[in-house]
């Protein structure tokens, strides 16, 4: 069995004094999909964040293909080939689709170009809206924008908070096409999620979070969507 | 002076370009980190010293060919000046604005006008107080249009500002540096998240902004005698002109500054200078009237 | 009288006497530079009033200064006034131009009120530069006659000393009594944490004014003091450098105590003093002891003495006696109706209907993104509506700011619970309660809304409350002012099942006296039991309504919520 792509060993994060993950520990395999479930302030995202090094944590390491990355910065870690797409999108609202996905290259102009060419070409939504500000976007074209922005770089790893969020059923289809595009080039998808059906339906495996520590871990194929918002939603 | 209405109108645009430089400075600054660089002005009044005393210190350009020596070094002194003035601008952004980056923003206007105090004092240790006047950018002299006499001073100065302007709304438009500036001033966490360094970025913006300052008192020092308190002036006026051209607004806060040197040197013409500044001011408080800010939209603005 | 307030007595009494007596035992010489010192230190005391407590960057205060000089000296040198008539109309004719430009520029933002007080400063320079007929232009003001009290002239330094730090003392004196009690408590919750205190009804505008045309008079007499001590009046009084000075000082001395404003001027005074030896360059040295101040000394210097300075009382009170609440509830229906409301491309609202009558719990589910908060915030005033009205009873509150609709009955939490750290929990509690209320009322007011919220340990201080405990107090915060509708904003967030059946109790028992609750929630657990109606919205819209247990089985919400298609 290979090395994992990711593993999170026995993560604790306390940020700002609130105890948000209890010794939380995690594997992704290369090329593996891995849906975390769980309410608001489950920590799904504050898991997000601490792998791309934007949290530091109290306790636990987070080790990329084996290494250690807690002296690295989130730059750093966007270098070593983690591709983040937050959670509310966070886009720059005053550049263009053009410039989001330019801004964060790296690599020679020809390449970038060609880049950009190949993103609006898997991203319909965005096609023609190459000179449009991101802030005029709709919902489901600033996400896929913002998806889109993660995988410039062809990183190993995406990590994807609450996708669907707010997007219609149709946007979600096709957000979830995208996602398994991702996954078919072997590319590690963590994907946090509120939404259990779509998440469900892309993911290999799942893990249900409560409050902080996991209530379920396994395929995702094994657990229904009813069996998972029941757990999510309730006490833990 | 007696001067015509073409004259004054290109006095007017050259007092505005200058005036536009110290403005971009001030916005790129305020997108970058949200604070308002109230020292920054200090720019203004150091190239004030430094320029002559470069003019005077450096060797001519007799070198180049024996045509070369009528033109001064102004063309030299230009970029050598925003050199200079681009490393005070990592001074500020390292002594005023990084220790304060996690303080509200008028702790670091407050520092901001501390450093610009050590800075502007300093220079008057190093020059002596006497501000003297600069040497044109190209020639001295005048330039007939038909008609009318136009200064060839001026004139360089609104192609020089106009090239710093134009180069600086490039530079962030269509350069990767310059999409990164734009990216950091606006989510500077999520710019590190893919790969940006938000800290050299803002330190480059500061030197940017300083650096067009400077330009802005190179500029302005074959014409105009500033003594050190006037950097204040310099100031207010930026001040105005980002605030009335929409706060952040690069373009809006450039083409306000132009309007600003246009009104002041036609009002001084006609009516008087005092009264260019109180019809300044009193216009500007009108403007202010007018908006509907408050409270309020400042705080959404924070929270998402 | 509390021990903490005799040792405050105690150390203002010193620090007013102290340099005094230093000063006349020194000579002619420090004893001008020290009256200069407790000249500044007046103008500063009326500058932390506006931007040390309120936390307004005002940048007039060096007008008014000048302002203050100007009338006396002009009132002195051409009608032969003398004090007290000229000293208080150098209060008065700052305060009245601070008066009427405020009432424009006060409501702008924080920036563009510093530009306007600026720009107002810079008119001011210009007038005191070239009038000349009025006020002598370039050359000034001579003869400015000095201080006369009941007939005798007071030129001598030791008696313009004493004079000046006595005006100085009536001056600390009077800023304890603009600022004390829960006065100081809402400028506190209003500087730290803005949003909270809008929503409690305080209105920034009106304390904004207040404060400002009392830091004007302040300053004026600061100037007038200057008039009588140097005996002429030049345009320099009116320049920034004035201003510059002020806030170092505020800055240096700390902005909060009235004890910063005495160390920040008196260190400032004698800055260039010691370091003469630099002669012009002093300056230099001063923008470096500012930098280091504003770095490593936020608080100031009077920060660094802040624990022998009571700022925080802690007494638990005593709770109600009687159950018959000191701000009574009034009834009333909350609709909102076609509530419209977009963010560049995205709908955040989609033409959203809510009605919520007395003693009713009204659920709001919904995936994130669908709308909710921006519901809040839209009901509360905090963000602009772009279409859709908002009534409560029979008053529309469409138009209405923020502060009002607190105080007409409409409250919210915040599902981050905003805290001001520099107050006790009670004292959060009292600066929400309504102005007009007593001491006394105010107090078991706030105990009331306190234990009905469920917060039983109000002594303990803001910082080390635990999350579910800093939500029982925004919960309190938000009782103060009676409420008629209170929105909650995700309460239950983060809290453990026993915590979460207290909240229900304790919001249950809200219920009672008819107030009604807009409650927004994920944990379902929490809510369906607790609702008797539940709303569900998706992408902006309604998508279900009806009592709790239908809501949970409706395919649509389902779907919206679970991300399921409807079967």
């Amino acid at each position: 069995m290979s090395a994992p792509l990711l593993s999170i060993e026995a993560l604790t994060l306390n940020p700002g004094g609130n105890p948000i993950l209890h010794g939380l520990s995690v594997t992704l395999k290369v090329g593996g999909s891995l849906a975390i479930l769980g309410a608001n302030g489950a920590g799904k995202s504050s898991l997000l964040r601490a792998v791309m090094g934007l949290e530091q944590p109290e306790a636990g390491r987070v080790l990329l293909d084996g290494q250690d990355l807690v002296t690295t910065r989130a730059r750093d870690r966007a270098a070593l080939g983690i591709g983040f797409c937050p959670e509310g999108r966070r886009l720059f609202p005053g550049l263009t689709v053009e410039e989001t996905l330019a801004v964060g290259f790296v690599g020679p102009t020809r390449q970038r170009r060609m880049r950009i060419d190949e993103m609006l070409d898997m991203f319909p939504a965005l096609a023609g809206k190459r000179r449009d500000r991101a802030w005029s976007l709709s919902g489901g074209q600033q996400q896929m924008l913002a998806i889109a922005r993660a995988i410039m770089n062809q990183p190993r790893l995406v990590l994807l908070d609450e996708p669907t969020l707010g997007l219609a059923p149709m946007i979600i289809d096709e957000v979830l096409d995208i996602i398994r595009t991702i996954t078919a080039t072997g590319t590690g998808v963590l994907l946090a999620e509120q939404n259990v059906g779509p998440a469900l339906r892309v993911a290999e495996d799942v893990i249900v979070l409560v409050r902080g520590s996991s209530v379920h871990t396994g395929p995702a194929r094994a657990l229904s969507p009813s069996q998972a918002a029941k757990l999510m939603l309730s006490s833990g | 002076m007696g001067a015509s209405i073409p004259q004054l109108l290109v006095n007017g645009v050259a007092l505005g370009a200058a005036y536009a430089l110290i403005a971009l400075g001030f916005v790129l600054v305020i997108n970058a980190v949200g604070v308002v660089m109230a020292g920054g002005f200090v720019a203004v009044t150091i190239t004030e010293y430094l320029t002559p005393w470069a003019n005077d210190n450096l060797p001519d350009l007799a070198f180049i060919g024996p045509r070369a020596s009528a033109v001064g070094l102004g063309l030299v002194i230009l970029p050598l000046t925003m050199v200079v003035m681009a490393v005070l601008g990592l001074l500020f952004s390292a002594l005023a604005y990084a220790p304060l980056r996690h303080r509200p923003p008028v702790s670091v206007f407050i520092s901001t006008i501390a450093v610009g105090l050590i800075l502007q004092h300093g220079a008057n240790a190093v020059f002596g107080p006497e501000p003297r006047v600069g040497p044109p950018l190209v020639v001295d002299g005048n330039f007939a249009l038909g008609p009318i006499t136009l200064s060839i001073q001026q004139l360089s100065v609104i192609f020089a500002a106009g090239c710093l302007i134009t180069g600086t709304g490039l530079l962030l438009s269509r350069s990767q540096l310059g999409r990164q500036l734009r990216a950091v001033a606006q989510d500077p966490e999520m710019a590190e998240a893919i790969g940006i360094s938000a800290g050299h970025c803002i330190a480059i913006t500061f030197a940017l902004a300083v650096a067009l300052a400077g330009s802005a008192g190179m500029l302005l020092s074959n014409q105009f005698f500033v003594a050190p308190s006037d950097g204040g002036l310099f100031m207010l006026k930026a001040y105005i002109a980002v605030t009335v051209g929409g706060w952040g607004r690069l373009d809006g806060a450039a083409f306000a500054a132009l309007l600003i040197g246009v009104f002041e040197v036609m009002m001084a013409a006609f009516v008087s200078y005092v009264m260019a500044e109180a019809l300044l001011y009193a216009g500007v408080l009108l403007v202010l009237l007018v908006r509907p800010s408050g409270l309020l939209r400042e705080t959404i603005q924070r929270r998402t | 009288m509390k021990a903490g307030s005799l040792r405050n007595v105690g150390i203002m009494a010193a620090l007013l006497i102290a340099p005094v007596a230093f000063a006349l035992s020194a000579g002619g010489y420090e004893q001008r530079i020290m009256t200069l010192a407790g000249i500044y230190a007046i103008a500063v005391l009326g500058y932390q009033l506006i931007f040390g407590r309120l936390g307004a960057l005002s940048l007039a205060q060096g007008s008014f200064f000048g302002i203050g000089a100007y009338t006396t000296g002009l009132l002195g040198i051409h009608l032969d006034w003398a004090f007290p008539a000229s000293f208080l109309a150098s209060l008065i004719i700052p305060a009245a131009i601070a008066c009427i430009i405020a009432i424009p520029v006060l409501r702008l933002e924080s920036h563009y009120f510093a530009l306007a007080t600026l720009g107002i400063s810079q008119i001011a320079l210009l007038v005191g530069v070239n009038w000349t007929e009025g006020t002598g232009g370039a050359n000034g003001l001579y003869g400015v006659p000095p201080l006369r009290i009941l007939g005798t002239a007071l030129d001598s330094s030791e008696a313009m000393l004493v004079v000046v730090w006595c005006v100085l003392a009536s001056a600390v004196l009077a800023f304890s009594c603009l600022v004390k009690g829960r006065a100081a408590h809402r400028l506190t919750l209003l500087r730290e944490a803005p949003e909270a205190a809008v929503t409690a009804g305080i209105d920034i505008g009106a304390r904004r004014l207040s404060l400002f045309v009392a830091s004007a008079a302040f300053g004026g007499a600061a100037g007038a003091l200057q008039a009588h001590s140097i005996g002429v009046v030049s345009p320099a009084v009116l320049e920034f450098q004035v201003m510059v000075s002020i806030l170092a000082m505020t800055v240096i001395g700390g902005r909060g105590h009235p004890a910063g404003a005495i160390l920040g001027a008196v260190l400032l005074v004698h800055l260039p003093e010691w370091f003469r030896f630099l002669e012009a360059h002093y300056l230099v040295a001063y923008g470096a002891a500012l930098l280091v101040a504003v770095i490593i000394m936020p608080e100031g210097l009077a920060g660094l003495f802040r624990r022998w300075l009571v700022t925080q009382e802690r007494w638990a009170p005593e709770p109600p006696r009687t159950s018959k609440p000191e701000v009574p509830t009034t009834l009333a229906v909350l609709h909102l109706v076609g509530l419209c409301k977009r963010y560049g491309g995205v709908v955040a609202l989609d033409n959203v209907s809510i009605t919520v009558v007395p003693g009713e719990i009204l659920g709001l589910i919904g995936p994130n993104g669908s709308g909710k908060s921006t519901l809040i915030n839209v009901a509360s005033g905090l963000q602009t509506l772009d279409a859709g009205e908002i009534r409560l009873g029979n008053l529309d509150l469409t138009g209405m700011p923020a502060h009002g609709r607190a105080r007409v009955g409409l409250s919210r939490t915040f599902q981050t619970p905003v805290q001001a750290l520099g107050l006790s929990p009670l004292e959060s509690v009292l600066a929400a309660c309504p102005a007009g209320l007593d001491e006394r009322r105010a107090e078991r007011h706030a105990a009331a809304c306190l234990s009905a919220a469920g917060l039983t340990a109000p002594a303990v201080p803001t910082t080390s409350l635990s999350p579910a405990e800093a939500r029982r107090l925004d919960l309190a915060r938000a009782l103060a002012s009676g409420p008629a509708v209170l929105l909650l904003d995700e309460p239950a967030a983060g809290l453990t099942p026993a915590e979460r059946d207290d909240l229900a109790c304790c919001l249950k028992h809200l219920t009672d006296s008819g107030l009604g609750l807009l409650l927004v929630d994920h944990t379902m657990d929490f809510l369906l039991p607790l609702a008797d109606r539940v709303i569900c919205l998706a992408t902006g819209s309604v998508v279900a309504e009806g009592p709790p247990s239908m809501v949970a089985r409706d395919p649509a919400a389902i779907a919206a919520y679970f991300g399921e298609p409807p079967p």
